[in-house]
């Protein structure tokens, strides 16, 4: 563990010439922990990582959605304002926030404004997007997975059209936690609002979120200026308490089944062959049936011993990084890059439906749009092989700049998860980045992947 | 049906949580869609009448339209729609533009869109006569404000009671209308592709392009002008250019049609592709969403669309 956050550190280095904005922004932020993980901008250490943090505070991603005039900024400003009573936050102005630096997440610019706050139980990274396209950017780069939203609208106008797009994005990015917040509760009566909370309450049952989620009347206006009664101050901290308990800490994943990407392998002399990798999921335990996945291959093989630090153990879990004694594996046929995962539990194929983003020329991508049967280089984790992209029935290019959903073939089979990030690479700079959304069942590779007919 | 629904619902809401009088704003708000302040306020007006209060809405709703898009009007509008009508021997490129992205998805908008591409059309075809074989006609966003819709309403007070339900700004940029002569193409493209409500491609990117035949081959015309016209969006040529002219050296800079490489085979020149196909390109022209950042109205010199 200590030697993964050494590299991230190191990377981070290397990176911090290309993103000063980003480093800027993230003085707000209290923990100097969480600004390694952001601008690693890895899923996966956000994800499962994260909780190896040195502060015992647990780290919330959070963003605000809803309608332009319905009070977003204005209510992150008072929450940074309620905090910074409590000695938890530093006050954030309205217009630092409304300035939206355009930041560099991985090379891609996105229009985003990263606040953080801590409350008495937990740290907050709190995410404010202008525009539909930079959330999206946001979850493809991979940048904070968000672990809540506040949907904030205006009690006098209520529910607007495009409240839906909001609510679809949301779903989009992977939330699965949303409490709303109806500014502005001041200027209308008790009748009004009652309304409001009736329509969002059905809104968020078609989307498939929860109806019951935590509704809070308050007027994000009167907290920033200090005015009493009921919708101000009370209504940002019972706002503040409600996310603390309504959103669930980030949960390292013990419950999948195991799964070790491959770092290093070596062999023992008498005994057989050790694979060394960071448990991204799950519990390996000794004598567990596993299988050793990656470019085409499957060896199936059983766990003969777990070591961490030299010191055999019974069993390990996510997070650890641990040496794996395979019996009646050769050294020959491991390969970096192959994953070593739990009998039968991963869909091993070649095909993918993925999320992907084109880097435009400023920003180091392609000049000329993509069209079907794209074939270049595909990077993820340690590895990379051959890779060919197609459009969705429907759409006839994608041009540099724009996101979409493509599918994904690949040269040989390689055990992919849903929400694993991948780069393109062409001639050395990469074009396009992307996430895994669905496995696809596998195609046999025997022409050359442009020929291939899907 | 819908009516039954309604029904269902006035009466699910109010078993929920409203006496008599509330569900009427509730059953107002639902059937209008206008905000909860006017809904109420039309309601107390109008002594709970539903009918009176909707027609009372209705009325308000231009003036109300108005109001808002004054009050709307100076914000930055960078996002939006470009729509692309065909009809017949005239073809209309519009650019709306709106505040955010989530407002150029709205149903709402999208129809605004297509109405506007459709009134230039029908306002070219009617108005300007010629033999030229092509005549271009170009609005900037003040003259599209005046154009006619097919109901004799100006499109600026359509625009202003969008402004008033969907609550951001919008604002028309600009128009291109191509009027063909005899025996000259037209063709339109928008991307991404995929929305085509009543003949209006709306997208990000546009592009309108006039072509003619001057040998016979076996090609479907359309399909033809279409190729071109993604291959416009995608290539992003700024000129014609003449098949006399050198091409550049880096075939990726290369900013003349003729010359580039052809987006659907990388291994021939759209000039190739020209001959190949028996056509020739007259004219033609792209639109990209939020080309010109600027407050509404101001249009800077270079931006301002001519007709040359």
């Amino acid at each position: 563990m200590i030697f993964l956050k050494g590299i991230t550190k190191l990377a981070n280095l290397s990176k911090s010439q290309q993103v000063p904005k980003l480093l800027c922004s993230c003085k707000l932020l209290s923990n100097s922990e969480q600004n390694y993980y952001n601008i690693k901008g890895s899923l996966y250490y956000n994800r499962y990582l994260r909780n190896y943090s040195t502060d015992k505070k647990v780290h919330i991603n959070i963003g605000t959605i809803g309608h332009v005039d319905h009070g977003k900024t204005t209510l992150t400003a008072a929450m940074t304002k309620v905090l910074q009573k409590d000695g938890l936050s530093e006050f954030v102005a309205y217009d630092q926030i409304d300035k939206a630096p355009e930041e560099k997440a991985r090379g891609i610019t996105i229009n985003a404004s990263h606040i953080g706050y801590s409350t008495i139980k937990r740290h907050y990274a709190h995410t404010d997007c202008p525009g539909h396209a930079d959330f999206i950017k946001n979850m493809i780069s991979g940048a904070s997975q968000m672990d809540g939203a506040i949907l904030v609208v205006a009690a006098d106008d209520g529910e607007m059209p495009q409240t839906r797009e909001h609510l679809l994005l949301a779903k989009q990015v992977g939330i699965k936690k949303i409490v709303v917040f109806i500014n502005k509760a001041d200027i209308v009566d008790q009748e009004s609002l009652e309304l409001v909370e009736l329509e969002i309450r059905e809104l968020l049952d078609t989307f498939g979120f929860d109806s019951e989620a935590p509704v809070i009347y308050g007027s994000a206006l009167s907290a920033l200026n200090g005015q009493d009664g009921e919708y101000s101050e009370n209504s940002i901290r019972k706002l503040l308490n409600t996310i603390d308990n309504y959103i669930p800490d980030p949960q390292r994943d013990l419950n999948s089944p195991f799964w070790i990407p491959i770092d290093n392998a070596f062999s023992v002399t008498g005994r057989g062959t050790v694979v060394v990798g960071t448990i991204i999921r799950g519990v390996i335990k000794k004598n567990d049936e596993c299988e050793l996945l990656g470019f085409d291959s499957r060896r199936k093989t059983t766990v003969g011993d777990i070591q961490v630090f030299k010191k055999s153990i019974p069993q390990a879990a996510a997070g650890d990084h641990v040496g794996v004694l395979l019996r009646g594996v050769k050294l020959n046929s491991v390969d970096r890059g192959m994953q070593l995962v739990a009998k039968g539990s991963i869909k091993y194929t070649n095909r993918f439906k993925a999320n992907i983003y084109f880097l435009t020329r400023e920003e180091g991508g392609r000049s000329k749009p993509i069209l079907s049967r794209y074939s270049q280089q595909l990077f993820s984790n340690t590895w990379n092989v051959p890779c060919r992209l197609d459009l969705e029935k429907g759409i006839e290019m994608l041009l540099p700049g724009e996101h979409g959903p493509v599918n994904l073939t690949l040269q040989w089979k390689m055990p992919m998860i849903n929400s694993q990030p991948f780069t393109i690479r062409e001639n050395n700079i990469t074009v396009a980045t992307g996430i895994i959304t669905e496995s696809l069942e596998p195609v046999l590779v025997t022409s050359t992947l442009g020929k291939l007919q899907l | 049906m819908i009516f039954t629904k309604r029904i269902m619902r006035f009466y699910h809401s109010s078993k929920q949580l409203f006496g008599a009088e509330k569900s009427s704003l509730a059953v107002l708000r639902k059937k209008t869609g206008y905000t909860i302040a006017n809904c109420k306020k039309a309601l107390q007006l109008n002594d709970n009448d539903l009918g009176q209060a909707e027609k009372w809405l209705k009325d308000q709703a231009q003036i109300m339209g108005w109001k808002k898009a004054t009050k709307l009007e100076g914000r930055l509008t960078s996002q939006g729609l470009i729509g692309v009508a065909i009809k017949d021997s005239c073809a209309a490129m519009i650019e709306l533009s709106c505040e955010t992205d989530f407002v150029a998805k709205n149903k709402e908008f999208k129809s605004m869109v297509e109405i506007a591409a459709n009134s230039c059309v029908d306002f070219a075809s009617s108005q300007y006569k010629s033999n030229a074989p092509i005549i271009k006609i170009c609005f900037s966003g003040e003259q599209l404000k005046e154009l006619p819709t097919q109901d004799g309403k100006k499109l600026s007070d359509l625009l202003a009671l969008m402004i008033g339900t969907v609550g951001e700004n919008a604002t028309f940029k600009r128009a291109l209308c191509f009027k063909a002569g005899h025996g000259v193409y037209l063709a339109g493209y928008a991307h991404p592709s995929g929305d085509e409500p009543n003949h209006v491609q709306l997208g990000k990117f546009g592009s309108i392009l006039a072509f003619r035949q001057f040998a016979p081959k076996e090609v479907d015309l359309n399909t033809v002008g279409k190729e071109l016209c993604q291959h416009i969006v995608g290539m992003n040529p700024k000129k014609l250019g003449t098949i006399d002219e050198i091409p550049s050296e880096k075939s990726d800079y290369e900013d003349s049609l003729l010359h580039q490489e052809y987006l659907l085979d990388e291994s021939i020149t759209v000039k190739d592709y020209l001959e190949e196909s028996g056509v020739e390109v007259i004219d033609f022209r792209r639109f990209q969403c939020g080309e010109s950042m600027m407050e509404s109205g101001d249009q800077p010199l270079e931006l301002i669309e001519t007709c040359q």
